[in-house]
């Protein structure tokens, strides 16, 4: 039961960046076990400037363990009809913490601490539609 | 224009329908379509158990595009070290993750943090970026 994520990243902004292409394989905290639960692939349309919780930590559909191993991936695919506008970002932020913008086909893999109050939300720039991808992976309490 | 591509592919098969995800963008300067980000700090750093620092040295831009990669290459797997941004904390990366997030800096005090756990950690980064506030002499 393996969750494996791959990260390739290749640039020229300096002539000696060789690139970066790793793989990790999510366990459980401090161990070698694979991780165990997933909130399941999810997509969240928005269509106004308001800030919505991707994830409700202290939802009481999921139970996730606090402070070990989790990540979220999450990413902005644009209007969800193909097209995809880098000019429409949608901060992403944990516990009313801005933590950084996806703008249209960026994504973001992170860890999280599924403390109740550390809840993902997603706040677009503008009322343009843009549809949010996200899925958690956790441990169950 | 400088180009960077950031490229994932995510499988699991906890559910009973194997999932897979591939993705791929090229990191573009805020809100624009034609113009890459064109800077890079890129390092590798070794933190002592028990200590917190500041992972970038000068503070990009604010409210830009800058994207984060972080790994750590611990390979003691109860080994992490606690995420922070302004005070608020994000996560845990353990020996072997890696983390990939935008961060827009918005203000001088959302700095990323590394507070180190189980032993010395060490920690490579790469920020891409659009520009900083250097530090004068």
């Amino acid at each position: 039961m393996a969750t494996t994520c791959t990260i390739n990243i290749s640039s020229d902004a300096a002539p000696g960046f060789g690139g970066i292409s790793e793989s990790m394989t999510l366990t459980q905290a401090g161990t070698i076990v694979d991780i165990d639960s997933t909130t399941g692939f999810q997509r969240r349309k928005l269509s106004s400037t308001g800030a919505v919780d991707l994830i409700t930590m202290a939802s009481e559909n999921i139970e996730p363990k606090d402070s070990v191993a989790s990540k979220v991936y999450i990413r902005n695919i644009g209007d969800g009809k193909g097209n995809i506008d880098k000019t429409v970002g949608v901060t992403i932020g944990v516990n009313a913490e801005p933590i950084g913008k996806l703008y249209g086909g960026d994504w973001m893999m992170m860890p999280l601490t599924c403390i109740d109050a550390d809840d993902v939300t997603a706040t677009p720039a503008t009322d343009d539609t843009v549809v949010i991808e996200f899925v958690m992976f956790y441990e169950e309490a | 224009m400088a180009t960077t591509t950031a490229a994932v592919t995510l499988t699991s098969d906890l559910l009973s329908d194997a999932m897979s995800v591939t993705a791929s963008t090229t990191c573009m300067k805020a809100g624009t379509t034609a113009d890459g980000l064109d800077q890079l700090e890129y390092a590798v750093v070794e933190i002592a158990t028990g200590d917190e620092y500041d992972l970038i040295c000068t503070t990009p831009t604010a409210s830009k595009a800058s994207k984060l990669y972080v790994k750590n290459h611990s390979i003691d797997e109860t080994y992490y070290v606690a995420v922070t941004q302004n005070a608020q904390a994000i996560g845990r990366l353990y020996g072997g993750d890696w983390m990939f997030i935008p961060a827009d800096f918005h203000d001088a005090a959302a700095d990323i943090a590394m507070t180190s756990n189980g032993g010395t950690n060490k920690i490579e980064y790469a920020l891409f970026h659009e520009g900083t506030v250097l530090t004068t002499t």
